[in-house]
């Protein structure tokens, strides 16, 4: 679709005459709007659930909340991987009470049912009051999230039966998700997570994650620091663009501009780093050939699949996962993914590069906080109504399938006009 | 009756690290890096982690895993009025309890702290655990050789960040 006319909704005011995109904020302030919002896209979208080597072995479990729901990820003996919600089918206590490990059995601490990590109820703690083929049909088995579906390692979850596969909402965002896993032969690993919660709408963290418009203004402190870093390096301008893909997911793609261990060396890092990074450049471009090489090591990829998950592929791998808990209020969680079995002193110059930018003990994500704790104050106050997004808009510009100026805002426009799609959708 | 030498020890390293955090509090936070040895690091442990105090900053990921380089850097960005997270600044407060002397060697003691800091701005949150201190003896007093501070929680919810220094 193209933006060839005047539009009003609910949600967006756009007049493509006069280069106007705005987003109404309370999409952001209003406590109703978040009500309809998990109603409307939260429950029916695919959200992101784990990576695969979370739960690496048979047996091995994780808990992970999600929305307000608390769930229970478990491989079971058969090596399947599954997902339930952490509460007893008998009178429903919690059932699991540890954040992870690796366990057969799972028993609940009430009365003393127990289950299996493919779900089913291995007893019942009693030997009267319950017929012999009490579960033969399942009935008591844990009960499955409508929806687990993976892509290239990393699993969803949808809480809506009926929605489309995991592959289809995708779409073209699936093929970048692919170039993740291609970082080595043996697979990715978690390496780590941070948790952290921001008193904001989870929009905003959505949108500021691939907002290349910011990054001057915001992060000017950390750039000082990271010119000292690049001591050695030539300058070059910063090239790259913005693509939106289907769905509302975009992605923003630039020249990296920092060290990375796939595959640019700092001098900082030293030489020992300096042979591995170049060996592993000439692996990429062995494996994969020049343009695929290229796209890998040396561009930047922030990437936001609607409505709240965050890939992106900048100094180390680093998925997000943002969690509203109201209408102003979030929390986000962030791992940190690399190659399985990474060389260690690669490991270790991708956790110097990702611990001075990303993270809320580094140098950039404190700021980032910082601006949408401020975005939020100004929506609550109210009186004002409208946020603008219209940076680089052209009449007639397609938001699904669009491509512009990496620090433009086309890809704000593609979120937010799948937003009001599915939002004034009756 | 003699005064035993473990309890000087304490007595040495509570007074160094009382005025440690005073220079936190009143922002004098050049004089504070000046407190750091030249093979030193500052660190904040992941939230959450089963032996904060055994793992390395070169194999998890850390909250904060600085080399005395990268914590003159964090020191100069906190002295920006770009860093906005801390501009204007925050008010802090520290406070250091139940001091143990884990080991006194003749050139350096290693020390245990529990801690509570407290930020406001815009309302308080409060930090709170453990802080380990290798401290190297030098004319009297010390020098830090690592700070890390291994927190009681296990998310950063309700602090959101470590914008401070803790
Ligand atoms: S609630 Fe779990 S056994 Fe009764
Ligand atoms: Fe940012």
């Amino acid at each position: 679709m193209g933006w060839d006319r005047p539009y009003e909704s609910r949600f967006l005011s756009v007049d493509p005459a006069a280069q106007r995109f705005r987003v109404n904020r309370r999409c952001f302030a209003d406590a109703t709007v978040f009500e309809e919002e998990k109603r409307k896209i939260l429950y029916r979208s695919w959200l992101y659930l784990c990576h695969e080597s979370e739960v690496a072995n048979r047996n091995d479990f994780l808990v992970r909340e999600i929305l307000d729901k608390e769930l229970l990820v478990t491989r079971d003996a058969a090596g399947e991987v599954n997902v339930f919600y952490n509460t007893c089918t008998h009178r429903g206590a919690l059932l699991c009470r540890s954040k992870a490990g690796n366990r057969k059995a799972f028993g609940c601490p009430y009365h003393g049912w127990t289950f299996s990590a493919a779900g089913r109820v291995l007893t019942r703690n009693a030997d009267t009051g319950y017929r012999a083929d009490a579960d033969a049909d399942g009935a008591y088995s844990l009960k499955r999230v409508p929806r687990l579906e993976k892509r290239a390692g990393f699993y969803f979850i949808n809480f809506d039966a009926e929605a489309v596969s995991l592959d289809e909402f995708l779409g073209d965002a699936g093929e970048r998700i692919d170039i993740l896993d291609e970082h080595s032969t043996g697979g990715l690993e978690v390496i780590g997570y941070h948790e952290y919660s921001i008193s904001g709408n989870y929009k905003m963290m959505c949108e500021n994650s691939y907002d290349g418009y910011h990054l001057m203004p915001t992060h000017g402190s950390y750039f000082t620091y990271q010119k000292a870093m690049l001591e050695g390096l030539p300058q070059r301008a910063l090239g790259g663009f913005a693509l939106s893909l289907t769905n509302g997911h975009a992605t923003v793609e630039t020249d990296i501009v920092s060290g990375r261990p796939i595959a640019q060396w700092l001098p900082v890092w030293g030489a020992a780093a300096h042979d591995l990074i170049e060996a592993k450049k000439l692996e990429l471009i062995e494996r994969l050939g020049e343009k695929r090489a290229h796209q890998l090591g040396q561009t930047n990829r922030l990437m936001v699949i609607f409505p709240n998950t965050v890939m992106n592929d900048q100094q180390s791998i680093q998925i997000r996962s943002v969690l509203p808990v109201g209408h102003d209020k979030m929390i986000t969680r962030a791992w940190l993914l690399g190659p399985r079995n990474e060389d260690p002193e690669l490991r270790r110059v991708r956790l110097e590069g990702a611990l001075s930018f990303l993270g809320p003990g580094g140098f950039a994500t404190p700021d980032d906080i910082e601006m949408l704790e401020l975005c939020q104050r100004g929506y609550n106050m109210g009186g004002v109504e409208w946020n603008d997004i219209s940076k680089g808009f052209e009449a007639g510009e397609e938001t699904a399938r669009g491509t512009s100026f990496w620090n433009n805002e086309l890809h704000l426009r593609a979120y937010w006009t799948q937003y009001d799609k599915m939002m004034s959708a009756s | 009756m003699e005064f035993p030498a473990a309890l000087l020890t304490r007595l040495q390293v509570e007074d160094f690290i009382y005025r440690e955090a005073a220079l936190l509090d009143s922002w004098n936070i050049e004089a504070w890096l000046a407190l750091f040895a030249e093979d030193s690091a500052y660190e904040v442990t992941p939230p959450g982690v089963e032996d904060p105090d055994r793992i390395s900053r070169q194999s998890a990921y850390f909250l904060i895993g600085d080399d005395r380089k990268r914590l003159g850097h964090r020191v100069a960005r906190l002295g920006q009025p770009d860093a906005h997270v801390e501009s204007p600044r925050s008010k802090v407060r520290h406070v250091y309890s139940n001091v143990i002397i884990a080991e006194d060697d003749a050139d350096e003691v290693r020390a245990y702290a529990n801690f509570i800091t407290f930020r406001t701005k815009r309302g308080t949150i409060e930090y709170f655990g453990r802080i380990r201190f290798v401290l190297a003896r030098l004319d009297g007093s010390f020098l830090i050789r690592n700070k890390r501070v291994m927190m009681d929680i296990d998310a950063l919810v309700p602090q959101g960040k470590v914008s401070i220094l803790l």
